[in-house]
């Protein structure tokens, strides 16, 4: 009899311990990953708050011997030359994102919710091209578009800018946003239109702040989207003063190669704002970017 | 009815009579809400897709001009494929896009495994393990060229203090190591997106079937392969899709890290054709190029839409 039961309390250890094992390797696993996603990242900082000579020592200094913020205050300084340029390049980023992002927006609210709920010929043939669009480069854009920019005189203004974010903003926006209003009960509209509105006063009064959270994320995305781009800004560019961030970051270190902590810098003040947008708001974000691929 | 229809409205009695128009007219308020969307679509899209494929058959000067331009048929395209150097950007290309989707979705997947079961943290843990995806290309290319330098590079100080080696290798100027070092990098960036839509994935796992497995006796892996598994089939298909076509698709890493070289060594498809038409003004060459890319995009892109009806066909089932 206690044979038995020491058996079977030894079975149950056995399996604890197994099951502890896959635990404990996941545990190691996300360990390596951490590593491998944030040291890149702590490296870019360390260099970052080094002097120019310090960043240049062999072996490679863990940790400066004397921080220094200088790369931050001359990227910040209005009065200084690189100062100068940084600025203007993070203001120039700023606009075009957000002129990109409220453009996307207010296209794609309606085409999103026309696609959920109409069934008007060519709806699904549209959404597919819709889709499609995801999935080709600038790159094969970039010529005609370059023909075109020019021919219509928007080549060097951020005019250019905007009007090609569209092509990868509004199909991405259209397939968030159909997503979320999927997930609004017609009865919703169908309560309201029993109550007299017209089909586009349901619309803009109950369906558009249902889906406020939809907008946000999509939002963000067409933002994070626009301020990382950087093929079209370096093609369609060429003027100093209007370069957004990650052309204007590559001119500007393009002459002066050595200065790795002001790249660094840079290369941190660059992330920061989306970083920061990403992390207040990434419940939407990943919601509405996982919706259209799981839904129920 | 017949009889009240006058001649004068003709016009509305073939509308209502042929199916599709009859549709379209009923719905044409429907389309205004979409008309924005396709007027920018048809300028930034559908105009610049034809404009590649006229200036495939053509010859134009440098600077773009355009009044310049001779009809030479395929040529461009023959030029291509006689190239020596389509083949070893083709073979860049496809190590540089297997191997960075391969690794990402299992890196990325095993992460949403592991993230899976709740422990204290795992919110902020998966917030940073994003963080790579949503910051700039630009900046991560410009850190890990850092990171990779051949003087000062920490990883070559690393290898050099354990011994490893006498001086840091060169990670990104050598031709045998660039492509690896580069998809490290790529990697870095994609695969959080795999984590992403694998975690969504997960959570369409019912729980109870998990637990019917266990008290059935299916060990860890047993559960993973026949229970959890069938049911992230099709997200696992489309991630892997949508990482292969961006891979495919990538620009910066390779532009800003090494321009496509040492002698070619890092060279794909898209900066391969940049470099062609706005490095060397051979706009028609490019412009094939493009064409030749965007057919393979298409057949991408059927496996895509199939991927993605599959989806809805089974949640019409369930």
């Amino acid at each position: 009899m206690s044979t038995i039961a020491e058996t079977a309390h030894r079975g149950q250890a056995r399996r604890r311990v197994r099951i502890d094992g896959w635990r404990w390797g996941g545990r190691i696993f996300l360990l390596f990953m951490l590593l491998y996603t944030t040291l890149p990242m702590i490296w870019m900082l360390i260099t970052s708050i080094k002097s120019g000579f310090a960043a240049l020592q062999f072996p490679p200094q863990w940790w400066p011997d004397q921080p220094t913020l200088a790369s931050y205050q001359k990227l910040l300084d209005p009065q200084n030359s690189v100062g100068q340029d940084f600025l203007r390049f993070f203001w120039n980023s700023l606009f075009v994102s957000t002129a990109t992002t409220v453009l996307s927006v207010i296209v794609a609210v309606p085409a999103a919710y026309a696609f959920s709920r109409f069934t008007f010929p060519g709806r699904n043939f549209l959404f597919f091209a819709v889709l499609l669009r995801n999935m080709f480069p600038a790159v094969i854009f970039l010529v005609p578009l370059f023909i075109l920019m020019r021919a219509i005189g928007l080549v060097n203004t951020h005019g250019s800018l905007i009007l090609t974010y569209l092509t990868f903003g509004l199909p991405l926006a259209i397939w968030l946003l159909k997503g979320f209003y999927d997930n609004i009960p017609v009865q919703l509209e169908q309560a309201a239109r029993i109550d007299g509105a017209t089909r586009f006063q349901a619309f803009v009064l109950i369906v558009m702040p249902l889906s406020a959270p939809g907008i946000i994320a999509t939002a963000i995305y067409s933002f994070i989207g626009a301020w990382n781009e950087y093929i079209y800004a370096y093609t369609f560019l060429s003027k100093n003063d209007q370069l957004t961030l990650p052309v204007g970051i590559q001119r500007f270190f393009s002459e002066n190669t050595t200065d790795f902590p002001g790249l660094m810098a840079a290369s941190f003040m660059m992330s920061v704002p989306v970083v920061v947008l990403f992390l207040v708001l990434q419940r939407y974000f990943v919601r509405a970017l996982t919706e259209g691929a799981v839904k129920h | 009815m017949t009889i009240l229809t006058g001649k004068a409205e003709a016009p509305r009695r073939l509308l209502v009579r042929s199916g599709v128009l009859r549709k379209t007219w009923d719905h044409r308020a429907d389309y205004a809400y979409v008309l924005p969307a396709i007027a920018v679509m048809l300028i930034v899209i559908a105009y610049p897709i034809y404009y590649t494929i006229e200036l495939s058959f053509f010859n134009t000067p440098p600077g773009l001009q355009l009044r310049d331009k001779i009809f030479v048929g395929l040529d461009n395209y023959t030029a291509i494929l006689k190239s020596p150097v389509f083949w070893t950007v083709t073979s860049n290309t496809l190590i540089w896009t297997i191997g960075s989707t391969f690794v990402s979705f299992v890196l990325g997947f095993a992460s949403a495994l592991a993230l899976h079961r709740d422990f204290a943290g795992r919110a902020i843990l998966r917030a940073v393990l994003i963080i790579p995806w949503v910051i700039s290309a630009v900046a991560a290319s410009y850190i890990w060229k850092w990171i990779y330098h051949s003087d000062v590079g920490i990883i070559g100080a690393v290898l050099v203090s354990l011994g490893l080696t006498d001086r840091p290798p060169n990670f990104i100027d050598s031709v045998s190591t660039v492509l690896p070092s580069l998809i490290v990098v790529n990697i870095w960036r994609e695969f959080p997106f795999a984590m992403i839509m694998m975690m969504a994935g997960l959570q369409t796992v019912p729980d109870q079937l998990l637990r019917a497995a266990k008290v059935d006796g299916a060990n860890a892996w047993q559960r993973f392969w026949h229970v959890t598994f069938p049911h992230v089939r099709n997200v696992s298909t489309v991630t892997i899709l949508l990482l292969a076509v961006a891979n495919f698709n990538s620009f910066i890493i390779p532009w800003i890290m090494t321009g496509g070289g040492p002698s070619n060594a890092s060279h794909i498809w898209i900066t391969h054709i940049y470099e062609l038409a706005f490095g060397r003004q051979r706009w028609g060459v490019a412009s094939a190029y493009s064409v030749l890319l965007f057919l393979i995009l298409m057949s991408f892109g059927y496996f895509y839409v199939r991927a993605l009806s599959g989806n809805e066909r089974k949640d019409g089932s369930e």
